[in-house]
């Protein structure tokens, strides 16, 4: 994949170049927004677009520097900031256009690359290209150190993530298309871990490498009533953990520190290998057919078997305490050798029906039937036996909607689903706990809502959904709920846009006697005004959310009650204000998010830009952004950075 | 064993079944009669609107102007408005009729009848700009673009994603169609598939996927928004409570042959004292939580 940083480096120079010898760009595309270039080249012109390049500096990061790069991660040096182009084939000989999308290049943690070629009624091709950085290490998250003053989260990660995934189709449109696909996911970085004992833990530095390849190929069947996709696919997935400590200084003491028994454990030196290794065959079958003109039947089958194979590896020397036989040993081996398949299938068959001109009735009954079975041998210096697990989930739903026109601007719709399924859970051997739960679900949800549309610039919506249920897997399941959504949008004028959103779901569990209650809600309102020949405009939104959950459970070392409560109150704004004055235009905003509640939080994200089109073909820009994280409970976690961006846009 | 020879079995049996049926159902080219006027006379009045549809992939259409307005000839003939079909002035419905004349059979739309789009009666031209004005054109396809698109209508999502801990849309790294088919789907929340039928969130997150020796059962069974705000969340992982003890404990808080709470989850064993930092974050030891190649109780 090296090639893509180097086409992408040498991509603006040769954009330069072509325009020496390439026709003047149209008028045009001098006056457009230098934010929105055109990507669609005219006839004449055989490429168009425009490529943003510049330099990106970052203030010294004020206060936590992990937990930016864990939110932000944004640093300093030369990017390629932006590409978007298209590429015209004049005689279409082997393309009718190419178009090609790069976002945020240049040692960013999140880049991205997309290309599209096409050739009517020859082929598509698609290539989706990402790295994303996910940097995670936040002190305040997994740190039993914390009271001692040292931050540690003792689960924290540096990897980068590679998603690739590319896509021909044939003959497009065709009676008949073929089409093919290639998708790679791979992760690699290090990481902090925690190796346990029965008694400490300890941080330990780990190495972190996955990936999935799948293939995929199949086909589309269209014909005039109906339409038919098969697709097999397969997979190959790895992942290889590699836990690697050794020192010959004092040993790693772990999280306790206090002796037992007068002895202080610590680990001197450790190896741990996941190898883990899968693979997996698909077959996805879809069918549509209209069979009349007042009927469509959909239908999927959908079936997959993924299976592992582990073979696990461990290797520990250290001053170590086995609790329950007060035992304490210096080394120990321990090797795991185990298999697992998941057979999931799928289907669901559903139609749509138009017995009159102004109704129409909606069937659809669907099923999602997963079984796990696993099997694991164990064998080390304290443990020798098998570990296996067998889990089932049948989930099955069955919907029945009818939607008719009440008016020539009222749509209103009711219905009735039942949702219905059992789960079983098994792990042998039985340790302590339980080790076999079968649970069921059952659900009768009644459904309604109407569109109001008197006007074309004006529609409301709104929707509900009131549920019993007889049963649930969890405790925190959704079991007697009320949900309830209302979305109006009113174009004032032709320039002025108003938008409003209401939500709200609460939820009930009565076998929880009265301690769980759960209440969600959101409010939002939205404005956007883009006055003619767009000198100026702006966009916001507002959003105020409420969120409420208490329920109880059992303190485990006393197994009394106690009350969990979470509580959630936010402001959200969003802005954006643009004004262009000729070759001038400046634009300022953000966002900010504040947060109270259980973990209060107020996170500002204020940005402004100023970009000048020097001449007809290049552009200069400068941006500035600020990231400032507060919480209010986590004082050391707040960081506040300011970056600075200048750069170059050319644009033909 | 059946299911799996089933599976194998379906795609051969459709071929043969659609090998029999294929000539027949070889579309047929739609005969114009006098009444359509073709979108070269369009043209003449509306040359913004042409040279849009000439520039988008529905210029494919023959007659493509009147393969949506209806027959032409007449309000050509008049210039009256009143003489064509107008979608700004057809219901929801009708408009959908009108673009799945074409559209209905296709991979897009093989969820639609399970999309709340559909049934919320949001049109097509709700999102499609048919006549492919403007810089998004037909379909938007830039990141910022299809953001944007979707955020006219979801707001509070739009600033969901504006708390720290979130997946990485306002930046553009991401955008909803990487999780959401706007056409619909047979998942909860219209939310994409890996492969053929496992969370798309396994897209990206591949090392989630197992199948693991001792599998989570929440993980399997209601998915990964059991324990996580997909769109943006105050607390750390997009967590849905502040505390990760929190998060496994109001779970694991029933007691075997006591409670009467028919679910499944019971309480860790009484070592577990919550006063101590050790075990106020589950994951510290726990860390396999999504699911264990080796240990029951994922713990490695």
């Amino acid at each position: 994949m090296k090639f893509v940083p180097a086409f992408l480096v040498l991509l603006p120079f040769s954009l330069v170049a072509q325009d020496k010898a390439a026709a003047p760009a149209p008028a045009a595309a001098q006056s457009a927004p230098a934010a929105e270039p055109s990507p669609a080249p005219s006839a004449e012109n055989w490429l168009a677009g425009s490529v943003d390049i510049g330099e990106r500096w970052l203030s010294g990061v004020g206060g936590s520097l992990p937990t930016y790069r864990s939110v932000v991660n944004l640093g300093s040096g030369p990017k390629l900031l932006g590409a978007d182009f298209t590429i015209l084939d004049g005689k279409r000989r082997y393309f009718d256009r190419i178009r090609v999308r790069a976002l945020d290049w240049g040692d960013q943690p999140y880049e991205s690359l997309h290309v599209l070629a096409e050739k009517q009624d020859s082929y598509e091709f698609n290539a989706d290209f990402r790295r994303v950085s996910y940097f995670n290490n936040l002190p305040s998250f997994a740190d039993p150190l914390l009271t001692r003053g040292t931050a540690l989260d003792e689960q924290s990660f540096d990897t980068r993530r590679t998603i690739g995934s590319f896509s021909l189709e044939v003959l497009p449109n065709s009676f008949i298309s073929p089409f093919i696909g290639y998708d790679r996911d791979s992760s690699r970085g290090t990481g902090v871990t925690v190796f346990r004992t029965d008694a400490d833990e300890f941080a330990v530095p780990a190495t972190l490498r996955d990936s999935t390849d799948l293939f995929r190929g199949g086909f589309h069947m269209t014909g005039r009533l109906w339409h038919v996709t098969v697709e097999e696919g397969g997979n190959h997935y790895k992942t290889d953990q590699n836990t690697f400590t050794s020192t010959s200084l004092a040993p790693n003491p772990g999280n306790v520190t206090t002796p037992i028994l007068g002895q202080t454990q610590g680990i001197t030196s450790l190896l741990q290998d996941y190898g883990v290794r899968g693979s997996g065959n698909y077959t996805k079958v879809i069918l549509t057919v209209t069979p009349t003109t007042w009927a469509d039947v959909y239908g999927h089958f959908l079936f997959s078997e993924p299976q592992t194979s582990i073979n696990y590896k461990q290797y520990d020397n250290g001053n170590f305490v086995l609790l329950s036989q007060a035992l304490f040993y210096t080394s120990e081996q321990y090797l795991v050798s185990a298999a697992a398949k998941l057979p999931h299938t799928s289907g669901d068959l559903g139609w749509e029906i138009r017995p009159m001109r102004h109704v129409r009735v909606l069937q659809s009954w669907m099923t999602d039937r997963l079984h796990n079975a696993s099997n694991a041998v164990q064998s080390g210096t304290f443990v020798a036996g098998t570990l296996g697990q067998s889990l089932a989930a049948n989930y099955n739903s069955t919907d029945s909607t009818v939607i008719a026109d009440a008016g020539k601007s009222i749509i209103v719709r009711g219905g009735y689903r039942y949702v219905w399924g059992d789960a079983f859970d098994t792990v042998l051997p039985a340790e302590g706990i339980p080790a076999v739960n079968h649970e069921f679900i059952s659900r009768k949800v009644g459904m309604g809502g109407a569109t109001w549309r008197p006007m074309h610039r004006f529609s409301l919506t709104g929707e509900f959904e009131i549920a019993s249920s007889s049963g649930a897997y969890f405790r925190t399941s959704l079991f007697n709920y009320k949900k309830a959504r209302m979305m109006a949008r009113y174009q004032i004028l032709d320039t002025l846009n108003l938008s409003a959103d209401y939500s709200v779901l609460s939820n009930k569990d009565p076998n929880l006697s009265s301690a769980y209650k759960f209440l969600t809600h959101r409010e939002s309102v939205s404005l956007s005004w883009n006055p003619a020949k767009r000198r100026y405009s702006f966009q916001g939104t507002y959003e105020h959310c409420g969120y409420h959950s208490q329920i109880s459970f059992l303190v485990p070392s006393l197994l009394t009650p106690d009350l969990s409560v979470y509580n959630e109150y936010c402001h959200a704004v969003t802005a954006l204000i643009h004004a262009a004055y000729g070759k001038l235009e400046v634009s300022g905003g953000g966002a900010v998010s504040l947060v109270s509640g259980s973990r209060p939080t107020a996170y500002y994200q204020p940005t402004a830009r100023v970009s000048y089109a020097v001449t007809k073909n290049i552009g200069f820009f400068g941006e500035w952004r600020y990231y400032g994280l507060n919480e209010a409970f986590f004082l050391f976690e707040s960081f506040r950075a300011q970056l600075l961006t200048a750069g170059l846009r050319y644009t033909r | 064993m059946l299911l799996k020879q089933a599976a194998l079995g379906a795609p051969v049996a459709m071929l043969l079944l659609l090998a029999t049926s294929a000539t027949a159902g070889k579309p047929e080219p739609k005969k114009f009669g006098p009444e359509y006027a073709g979108s070269e006379t369009c043209q003449a009045c509306h040359e913004d609107i042409y040279k849009g549809i000439m520039a988008s992939p529905h210029k494919v259409a023959d007659h493509a102007c009147e393969s949506c307005h209806g027959p032409g000839a007449d309000h050509a003939g008049s210039a009256d408005a009143s003489k064509i079909r107008n979608p700004l002035k057809l219901t929801a419905q009708q408009t959908d009729r009108t673009c799945l004349a074409c559209h209905l059979n296709q991979t897009t739309h093989e969820g639609r009848i399970q999309s709340s789009h559909m049934r919320d009666s949001v049109s097509c031209t709700a999102c499609h700009t048919i006549h492919g004005k403007g810089p998004v054109g037909l379909v938007p396809r830039r990141q910022e673009d299809v953001n944007a698109l979707c955020g006219t209508c979801h707001s509070s999502v739009v600033a969901q994603f504006q708390k720290p801990f979130r997946h990485k849309v306002p930046e553009n790294a991401m955008t909803c169609v990487d999780c959401h088919n706007p056409h619909g789907s047979s998942r909860a929340a219209m939310a994409q598939s890996f492969g053929a039928n496992e969370p798309g969130c396994l897209n990206c997150h591949g090392d989630k996927r197992g199948p693991f020796t001792v599998e989570h059962a929440p993980v399997k069974y209601e998915g990964c928004a059991t324990c996580h705000e997909p769109h943006g969340s105050a607390n750390p992982r997009l967590l849905v409570r502040a505390e990760v003890r929190q998060v496994c404990l109001e779970c694991h808080a029933n007691l075997p042959g006591v409670t009467k709470n028919p679910n499944a989850g019971a309480v860790p064993p009484a070592l577990h004292d919550l006063r101590s930092p050790r075990y106020q974050n589950c994951t510290v030891c726990h860390q396999k939580i999504h699911g264990s190649y080796i240990d029951r109780n994922f713990l490695k």
